[in-house]
């Protein structure tokens, strides 16, 4: 990591060779803490002289750190070697950076650069290591407290090597060899750069784990909506029903595969496709002729659409899945069945989807996936315009979806 | 194998069922029953071999009236159905005869009915569905036929030299199970009033004092009035206040 050129003054030795003390100590620590991390996957990672401190340091990080809250922490861990490796390239590019600004690229460069990097990777390190320690506290703040105390940690720390630095390091190599500056000039340097640099090093790991945040969570949310667009259920009673079908009515069998197609399409498409009202109803009626073959005299629609302009659009899928739930808790757990209400109006320049079922007394409570993925993509294309509420009464459940009439 | 009863809630699930029934089998007489209740009823009457039974119905499911089939004197192999119901495939997988996922091959059923008239009727008495799972019905066997009474219509239940038994608005009857046990699987809708007799929340009117100084529990619409133990009281009211 260091290039030591021979030939270099004495003084500079001295500084050299206690300093890298204080670093192996440095390096020490955060490598106990990562064995910590691993010491019951692969305890050979464990350096042998350390397996006390890991020990120790381990049960610590094992305690505090449950898988949520390690997703929640902005900061990657430290504990690790991944993280300790990216503090120490970009520390040495710092280190490079601040002798090129000083002595150019002359003969002295290296010199140079090897002081500055020892100083530059101690503070960094030393500071990683603290941050790995404190890792199980900081995840237990809030995203911002995280940041402002991680924040100050790093200054702390800082300060303290930089005092320990001029008082230990500076007397033993002998005065104003290479510290030319006053006390107090010497703090507010390197406090300066230190607290730029840990800045930016921070907002970068802020950016990139919301980032590789929003990456998961779209990923979900695509899965989920699949989910919840297609039950189970549905599809295996629906494919019995055609296969019944295929003997006694091929016609029917015929008609009802082409609805289960066309629902499959629109539900494999873009969670984020739109569709027209006219578009939207036609799905909900094409659902409905399936559910009839299946359900028979149980179900009863009632339809009262008023006049709405069919070009409106909207979230594709957003009223099939809220049928599909009134029949799956009003309908189909009740031997006598019910008539479920479709119900459109305008209301102070909104348009309402109203849609009603009655409640069984055997009703199962759903886990309201559907419903939630409705409200989101409805929210995601209209904003506080669009969205859907529920109305549970003890005998009737109603389900209003609303969104503005000119988008 | 001579009669099978198919019990499904939709007509054509049935239809498919029956229509192989009789692909395989031109001779098997086969009956349906659109749900539990009439399941019980049907078998009561044709008193099928086999009895083909969908897990998920309105009302009664399957799981359900495969219990109370067993209280039968001479219980059917059950064979259930279903779609797409992965608890329930776990509930019942290792006792009954067989399940059949619908849309259901010709072959498989074939091997269901095969096996359902090797197994001997015996081994299926022990069937145990899931532990904590709630019935709707509650039936007893009255002279050689099972009645089953809607638990919702039931005011108590109530122990008496021995027997316990279920009163409803429309009269009495004996059911051949233990307070102890309707208490925890019925725990949600009825509550412990005396140490032999348990009342259904919704049933009562309130509590009262009659002329002995006794505190009793009053019904809507029932006569009967069950004395509340001294050591019970605070936590029938509380039952009843929580509710109300």
């Amino acid at each position: 990591m260091l290039v030591i050129r021979p030939g270099l003054n004495r003084g500079f030795l001295s500084i050299a060779k206690l300093a890298s003390i204080s670093q192996a100590a440095t390096v020490t620590a955060a490598s106990a803490a990562v064995c910590g991390r691993f010491d019951n996957l692969s305890i050979d990672r464990c350096t042998r002289g350390y397996h006390t401190v890991c020990g120790a340091l381990g049960k610590r990080q094992v305690n505090t750190e449950v898988a949520s809250e390690k997703d929640k922490l902005f900061l990657p861990n430290f504990c690790e070697v991944g993280p300790i490796f990216a503090v120490v390239v970009l520390s040495e590019l710092l280190a490079l950076m601040i002798s090129v600004a000083r002595v150019g690229f002359g003969p002295d460069l290296f010199s140079d650069l090897a002081l500055i990097s020892l100083y530059v990777q101690w503070l960094s390190l030393t500071s990683a290591a603290v941050l790995c320690v404190a890792r199980g506290f900081l995840a237990s703040l809030d995203e911002r407290q995280a940041a402002i105390v991680s924040y100050l940690m790093i200054l702390g720390i800082n300060i303290a090597i930089c005092e320990v630095a001029w008082w230990v390091i500076n007397p033993v190599i002998g005065e104003q060899v290479l510290m030319t500056i006053a006390h107090q000039e010497f703090v507010l340097r390197t406090l300066a750069v230190s607290g730029i640099f840990a800045a930016l090093v921070l907002r970068y790991f802020y950016v990139q784990h919301h980032w590789q945040k929003r990456i998961a969570s779209e990923a979900s949310a695509r899965l989920e909506a699949l989910q919840a667009r297609i039950r189970p259920h549905f599809l295996f009673n629906c494919l019995n029903t055609i296969a019944s079908l295929t003997r006694q009515a091929p016609e029917k069998a015929e008609q009802a595969t082409e609805d289960l197609a066309d629902l499959f399409r629109a539900s494999l498409s873009d969670a984020g496709a739109l569709a027209t009202i006219d578009e939207e109803i036609s799905f909900v009626e094409r659902y409905l002729n399936i559910e009839r073959l299946r359900l028979g005299e149980r179900l009863q629609i009632a339809w009262q659409l008023e006049h709405i302009d069919g070009e409106i659009k909207l979230p594709r899928l957003t009223l099939q899945p809220l049928v599909e739930n009134a029949i799956y808790h009003g309908i189909e757990p009740s031997t006598d069945g019910g008539t479920i209400e479709i119900h459109s109006r305008i209301v102070a320049e909104r348009l309402e989807f109203v849609i009603t079922n009655p409640v069984s007394g055997n009703a199962t409570s759903g886990n309201r996936m559907a419903q939630d993925n409705v409200r989101q993509r409805l929210a995601a294309h209209f904003g506080e315009d669009g969205g859907l509420d529920i109305e549970a009464g003890d005998s009737r459940y109603q389900a209003r979806v609303f969104l503005p009439v000119t988008p | 194998m001579r009669t099978v009863l198919v019990v499904d809630d939709e007509p054509l699930a049935r239809a498919r069922l029956l229509d192989q029934l009789r692909e395989l089998a031109p001779e098997v007489r086969a009956f349906e029953a659109g749900n539990g209740v009439e399941a019980i009823s049907q078998i009561e009457a044709v008193g099928p071999d086999v009895v083909l039974l969908d897990v998920r119905m309105p009302g009664m499911d399957g799981l359900e009236t495969a219990r109370h089939i067993q209280q039968l004197n001479e219980p059917p192999s059950v064979i259930f159905t279903t779609a797409y119901d992965e608890h329930a495939l776990a509930a019942f997988e290792a006792s009954a005869v067989d399940y059949l996922l619908k849309p259901i091959r010709i072959e498989r059923l074939e091997d269901a009915l095969k096996r359902a008239s090797t197994v001997a009727i015996g081994r299926q008495a022990h069937l145990r569905l899931s532990v904590g799972q709630r019935r709707t019905h509650v039936g007893t066997m009255v002279a050689g036929r099972l009645r089953l009474v809607p638990v919702d219509d039931i005011v108590c239940f109530r122990a008496d030299q021995g027997y316990v038994s279920a009163l409803t608005r429309a009269g009495e009857m004996i059911v051949e199970e233990s307070l102890k046990s309707l208490e925890e699987e019925f725990s949600e809708q009825f509550v412990r009033v005396h140490r032999s007799a348990l009342a259904n929340i919704k049933e009562v009117a309130g509590i009262e004092k009659d002329q002995h100084g006794n505190v009793v529990l009053k019904f809507v619409e029932h006569a009967l009035e069950i004395q509340i133990s001294r050591r019970l009281q605070s936590k029938v009211r509380k039952r009843l206040l929580g509710t109300n």
